[in-house]
């Protein structure tokens, strides 16, 4: 049995393997490692591409052209959805809007994410906003933080994301560039799914089963 | 050491497919076949190729810098304040785990879908140190129930009917159950879900580790890798020395490939990004992050430059889905974990020629895997070359072959250029082959030639062919 710790050993089968020595320089990636974002659109077509792409997961998109509609399209969810409790992010755009004080409003009991985890698990409803949102996969990015706990996206029944036009980004690449740095971050491309029973596509599986994502356009 | 595994008999395994198998494996492939060609086609073929070319150039790039990829990557996990651990093999990886979760007081953990687990047979070292371990994918979880492996890497229960499945949900789990998919996936999500707020260890595997900011990146359809990874106390991830990649420019190459190739979806449901345990008291998420970095073998396969590229793989399963013998044969037939072609060249190393070397000849060498391997491992290559080293006994410095071989084929040499001896050996084989011959076929022949007969039978051999030829010769006739 080798007396060296693991770590050591291992690297130094490593280096041996590849005829390298400790502490040698590593090369550039190299150019051709690498591949050209997908070039963007005008926002309008990125933004309907994005909303037809989740569309196409079984996401259910709207615009929002006011807060008033905000309210109403929330009202309209609570009822579609049988929403007794809520959890959600503390974001700044969210406390703008006064998320929590329209489903305060609707007779939602709102649940601190930081609660029990049986709690916040008890939630129908978990809303947040988006870091990030790709047209071209329809894919949105959540960064967590404290004021945005990754639970909120997770463990409640129904997902709601809303967010601005001003997220969109042409490719992963201007998104991961942006927000590499975050000590968690997710890609949601469409609700739960499986398709582990005959290839059958089931909803809902661990995540959310329904994801809604709703663009504010006026902030 | 790891006790010496029970060698592999691929032959004798595909004996035991059942009849139900291929068609059950062939309706699943031909789905992720259809949908990746699909979305291949929405790219376009040149920007596929140059995906291709990258991902490959990527992997190979971080594969033949390993260790200093490595480094940075410890350290931005340890400075992210994750713990990192290096096991050399299985039994030093099983050991680190059973430490923490016995200083956790671990009595339930919960697991994602991870081949790097699977490896080291993680859930029976638990299991055996009184630790429940439940497997969260679906079609893992499935399996687990019923005792056994996965059949595929995407997808490990498919050849499991909804009726099969129903009739173990009843047995296993005590509750009424109808054969339908979404009412069983219901089933599975309440019992799970009990599991998750329960379990005090989250086990994940780790698509990729990206070493610049020392971040494990998982992808999953489900959720259950972001349940297993944000709900229990504490985390830990086994991750392969090979997974590690440099930067997240090289990770978007890598997305873009795994997805379509795997389930012919443009990016699977939940990608994370996880850089450490929550960096703040207010938020979510497990207070505790351990990264497990395994070489298992790894660095072994890095010293033949002819296998190295077997390195290069990201675990679409998209070699498997094209393969004519996996589709034949499905994946239990491989005895191995990760099945396929990947998993042909993967075992054989890792395990060694001894126990797995029948897998390098699990194979037709068509080349469909080198066509359709998003990182463009040439799969057959490699095949080739442990079908090399297997018959040499596995010493690459010396070409020696079995004397048997050897001697055979020197006297077919000999035959072959001496025409009165191969006109002789004609005769005599014709007649030796009386006593052996039935209705045209040789069923069984005497070692060592018996290798043959063991599987299929030998056609007998047909003595005329010089009388044929001078008949034919004089007739005037011309070939067909």
């Amino acid at each position: 049995m080798d007396t060296r710790s693991a770590r050591e050993e291992i690297l130094g089968k490593v280096r041996d393997a590849l005829h390298r020595t400790a502490g040698a320089s590593v090369p550039p990636v190299p150019v051709t490692a690498r591949v050209p974002p997908r070039p963007g659109g005008p926002l309008e077509a990125e933004i309907t591409q994005l909303l037809a792409e989740i569309e196409k997961l079984t996401g259910h998109t709207r615009r929002l052209a006011s807060r008033a509609v905000l309210a109403s399209a929330l009202a309209e969810l609570v009822k579609t959805e049988g929403v007794t409790k809520a959890t959600l992010w503390t974001t700044p755009d969210l406390i703008a809007w006064d998320v929590a004080g329209t489903l305060r409003a609707l007779g939602v009991t709102l649940v601190s994410p930081q609660a029990d985890k049986q709690l916040v698990a008890g939630c129908e409803l978990g809303v947040t906003g988006a870091d990030a949102a790709l047209p071209e996969t329809g894919t949105l990015l959540l960064r967590a933080a404290p004021e945005r706990p990754r639970v909120v996206s997770l463990l409640p029944r129904v997902h709601l994301a809303i967010f601005t036009p001003a997220v969109v980004r042409p490719d992963l690449h201007q998104a991961f560039a942006e927000n590499k740095d975050a000590g968690y971050s997710v890609l949601v491309t469409g609700p739960s799914r499986t398709a582990d029973i005959e290839l059958t596509l089931t909803l809902g599986v661990h995540g959310p089963k329904t994801l809604y994502a709703w663009v504010m356009d006026t902030p | 050491m790891n006790p010496a595994p029970a060698a592999i008999d691929f032959r004798a395994n595909s004996q035991q497919v059942p009849p139900s198998m291929p068609g059950a494996v062939q309706k699943a492939t031909a789905k992720f076949l259809g949908n990746r060609a699909a979305l291949v086609d929405l790219l376009g073929n040149d920007l596929w190729q140059q995906l291709r070319q990258a991902g490959h150039e990527a992997r190979l790039h971080a594969i033949t810098h390993l260790d200093a990829y490595l480094i940075q990557a410890e350290q931005a996990v340890a400075k992210a304040g994750g713990h990192v651990h290096w096991a050399r093999d299985a039994a030093e990886a099983q050991r680190i785990i059973l430490d923490l979760a016995r200083r956790h007081h671990v009595k339930l953990a919960v697991k994602s879908k991870s081949m790097a687990t699977e490896e080291i047979g993680l859930n029976h070292a638990l299991e055996a140190a009184g630790i429940r371990v439940l497997e969260t994918d679906l079609g893992e979880y499935i399996v687990q129930l019923k005792g056994v492996g996965p059949a595929h890497i995407v997808v490990p229960a498919f050849h499991l009917s909804k009726e099969e499945i129903a009739a173990l949900f009843r047995e296993k789990l005590g509750v009424e159950a109808p054969a339908e998919a979404q009412a069983l996936t219901q089933i599975a999500r309440q019992k799970l879900r009990e599991e998750f707020l329960a379990a005090e260890l989250g086990i994940s595997g780790g698509n990729f580790l990206v070493a610049e900011t020392g971040t494990i990146v998982t992808v999953t359809n489900e959720g259950n890798g972001r349940m297993c990874t944000t709900v229990p106390p504490v985390h830990v991830a086994v991750v392969g020395i090979d997974k590690v990649v440099p930067d997240w420019e090289s990770l978007t190459v890598l997305l873009k490939l795994l997805a379509r190739s795997a389930t012919g979806q443009k990016l699977s449901c939940y990608t994370q990004f996880i850089s450490g345990p929550p960096r703040s008291e207010g938020e979510t998420g497990p207070r505790e992050m351990h990264l497990i970095l395994l070489d298992n073998g790894r660095s072994r396969i890095l010293q033949t430059p002819e296998c190295r590229e077997t390195l290069l793989c990201i675990r679409c399963g998209a070699c498997l889905n094209i393969c004519p013998v996996y589709n034949s044969v499905g994946g239990y037939t491989y005895g191995y974990p990760i099945s396929g072609p990947t998993g042909a060249i993967f075992a054989a190393q890792i395990l060694g020629t001894q126990a797995a070397g029948s897998l390098p000849f699990a194979s037709t060498l068509c080349g469909a895997c080198n066509d359709i391997c998003p990182v463009k491992i040439p799969l057959t290559d490699i095949l080739l070359h442990l079908r090399q080293r297997v018959v040499e006994g596995d010493t690459l410095e010396r070409a020696v072959a079995p004397a048997v071989l050897r001697a055979g084929a020197r006297a077919g040499a000999l035959a072959l250029r001496t025409p009165w001896l191969y006109r002789l050996g004609g005769r005599v084989l014709a007649w030796l082959q009386i006593p052996f011959q039935r209705d045209g076929w040789l069923p069984r022949l005497p070692p060592p030639l018996n290798r043959w007969t063991l599987a299929r039978p030998f056609p007998a051999f047909q003595p005329g062919f010089r009388t044929w030829w001078r008949s034919r010769v004089r007739a005037g006739s011309r070939p067909q």
